[in-house]
């Protein structure tokens, strides 16, 4: 445990399902250090989205304890979470990843001018993000005349260039074919590499899984096993 | 500022997503906009024409009397020192034209008939600076110069005495002592003016005459004031007011004398209020919908932005500028059109002779000149925002209490 970035214990939380309470997460206990590149594994239904959303402050837990990057995060308002986001953490989704209105440019350049970054700087970095994920002269390209594979390139473009201290993926390949979907992975992977920033991905998919460093499976709502590659 | 174009960018743009829905709102807006701003003008043109008519027929802007005599109409008060008030006020700015009156109710009579009237004695030559009676002149003649003896008459009263030009007319009034008097007159024209309180009243004869019939001196009982412009009238009334201090005499606007010059004026008040209430309405009815449609779309999109780290404030207020900008568009085609209809229209008049024949007695011509006034223009600007806002409040309020993990699970 040299520098633990993720310390969470006991996550619970319950879903209302009809007249049953269903624990979608059930006392999760998870240590992750920076740097690190964790998939969560585990079949549909299993809490992985659950988990993930607690991580990214986008959702509370029933009870436990959760902190990152030395921050309670469980402590915090909406507004002061919203901020802890912006400045502390990436989000890549399985689809729908962009603002439909913006360029790949306006996307990524969008984030950073929230954090207060003047605009020729911010239209620079963004730039320079886009060519490190290979989408160079898509610059002003709007989602929908982009590919699938190529709008989650944006996206991680969008994470990574905000400078964060964890990034988020949650089934970042599931609308991709597996040739795009394994080259994605190979991007992330290499970016963790490169840049050191920790990624926690959940998938089900054999590819994303066969990239993982750390593996954590899940199964109905708990850690069934931690395997380090 | 940098935020502000954002909220701008992205809410031009999310309108755009949906062409047909934007343009089809925009155009509904700009009709509503453009009828309301048109009724707007014509209720304006018509207000004018009113108030003009009113205080141009007969009244004057401001009437000077000493004190207590509106009510009393008695000419026991009157003004015994005209000039001297005349003085005090005929060089003030503003002043238009004054005139000095005797006003006495009596009985007029001609050869085989009586009746009861309102007799006027005036200036022939300064009463036409402060009124239009002069202009109404229907037969004969205004009263000429020197003619001591003349008398214009209403040709409804005129008729009622079967009297014509050239006749003679008797006049009988009461004197301040408590006496009555009398004097005759030749009628020398008959006015139509379409007030009937003046055509079938009225009888106009020379200053000088009404006052030494009635033993007044150089007494009058109305000094008359036409200012430049009705947006002066209370301003200036006030300054006389001011200036007339201790002098025994009551300064008067139009509508303190008429109460129902003073109605007219409260309906057409009343009247704006119930168009800017429509405008808000037609805003919110066009404006929610649309908004309403278009936050269900976005409502991933928002999660996402949530994800990202916007604040709900953000959300808040993107959401609101959007249906401003959609407003705005909309206002502003809406003013070019209406604003354009109420120019061009003021210019030529709208003639509504065929629709009625009895305007003239409320003060109106059948002909209406719609009037663009910058403030009506700018209430109706103000009340569209007003709904603008309203109908923006509560999608943005939808869109910026949305959990984004709730709204990211939605497809
Ligand atoms: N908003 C919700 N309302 C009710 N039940 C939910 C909700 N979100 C998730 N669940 C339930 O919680 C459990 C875990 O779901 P989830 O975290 O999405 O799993 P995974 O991402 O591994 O497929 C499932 O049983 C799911 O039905
Ligand atoms: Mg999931």
């Amino acid at each position: 445990m040299a520098d633990a970035l993720i310390t969470a214990s006991g996550l619970t939380r319950f879903y209302d399902s009809g007249e049953l309470k269903v624990a979608a997460l059930d006392g999760v206990d998870l240590s992750i250090e920076r740097g690190a590149y964790v998939v969560l594994a585990g079949r549909s239904g299993s809490g992985k989205t659950t988990l993930l959303n607690m991580l990214g402050g986008l959702d509370r837990p029933d009870s436990g304890a959760l902190s990152i990057a030395d921050q309670d995060l469980l402590s915090m308002s909406a507004t002061d979470r919203a901020g802890f986001r912006l400045h502390h953490l990436g989000f890549v989704f399985q689809s729908y990843n962009l603002i439909r209105v913006l360029s790949a440019r306006e996307n990524v350049a969008y984030v950073l001018q929230l954090q207060g970054m003047d605009k020729k700087q911010r239209f620079a970095l963004a730039d320079q993000w886009l060519a490190k994920v290979e989408l160079s002269g898509f610059e002003n390209r709007r989602p929908d005349q982009m590919s699938g594979g190529q709008q989650q390139r944006v996206a991680v473009a969008r994470a990574l260039a905000a400078n964060p201290d964890l990034v988020l993926a949650d089934e970042p390949t599931a609308n991709l074919d597996s040739h795009t979907g394994e080259s994605l992975m190979a991007l992330m992977r290499k970016l963790n590499e490169e840049q050191g920033t920790t990624f926690v991905i959940a998938s089900h998919d054999p590819a994303v899984i066969a990239s993982a460093r750390t593996l954590i499976t899940m199964q109905d709502g708990q850690i069934s096993s931690v395997k380090v590659m | 500022m940098d935020h502000l174009s954002i909220y701008l960018k992205l809410g031009w743009r999310n309108l755009w997503l949906h062409p047909m829905r934007t343009i089809l709102t925009v155009a509904a807006l700009a009709i509503g906009i453009a009828a309301l701003s048109f009724l707007s003008a014509m209720d304006d043109g018509w207000m004018q024409q009113i108030k003009t008519n009113f205080a141009l027929t007969m009244t004057g802007h401001i009437q000077i009397h000493a004190e207590g005599f509106e009510d009393s109409r008695k000419l026991a008060q009157r003004m015994n020192a005209p000039e001297q008030v005349m003085n005090v006020i005929a060089d003030m700015d503003g002043v238009r034209a004054v005139s000095q009156r005797v006003r006495v109710s009596g009985l007029a009579s001609s050869a085989g008939a009586n009746a009861g009237a309102l007799i006027y004695g005036v200036e022939p030559d300064a009463e036409q600076g402060v009124s239009r009676l002069s202009t109404f002149i229907a037969t004969g003649a205004w009263l000429p110069t020197g003619d001591k003896r003349a008398a214009v008459l209403g040709d409804g009263l005129a008729d009622r005495l079967s009297i014509s030009i050239g006749d003679k007319l008797v006049l009988m009034a009461a004197v301040p002592g408590g006496d009555i008097a009398s004097e005759v007159f030749r009628v020398r024209g008959m006015i139509h003016s379409g007030v009937m309180d003046v055509d079938d009243m009225s009888v106009i004869v020379p200053l000088t005459s009404a006052q030494h019939w009635l033993s007044l001196g150089h007494g009058v009982t109305d000094i008359v004031i036409r200012a430049d412009s009705f947006e002066q009238v209370s301003a200036l009334a006030g300054q006389m007011k001011s200036a007339l201090a201790g002098r025994g005499v009551e300064v008067l606007r139009w509508f303190d004398i008429d109460p129902m010059a003073q109605q007219w004026a409260d309906f057409a008040e009343a009247y704006t209020w119930i168009v800017l209430l429509i405008v808000i309405i037609v805003v919110l009815a066009e404006v929610l919908n649309t908004m309403l449609m278009s936050m269900h779309e976005r409502v991933r999109e928002f999660g996402l932005m949530g994800a990202l780290g916007v604040q709900p404030s953000q959300i808040f207020a993107m959401v609101v500028w959007e249906t401003v900008i959609l407003v705005l568009i909309g206002g502003v085609s809406g003013f070019v059109i209406g604003g354009g209809l109420s120019l061009f229209y003021g210019e030529r008049g709208i003639d509504l002779s065929q629709f009625a024949i009895a305007f003239s007695f409320m003060y109106m011509d059948p002909v209406i000149h719609p009037l663009l006034r910058a403030d009506s223009v700018l209430r109706i600007l103000g009340a569209s925002l007003f709904g603008a806002m309203i109908a923006g409040l509560i999608p943005a309020w939808k869109a910026a209490r949305l959990e984004p993990a709730s709204a990211l699970r939605e497809l």
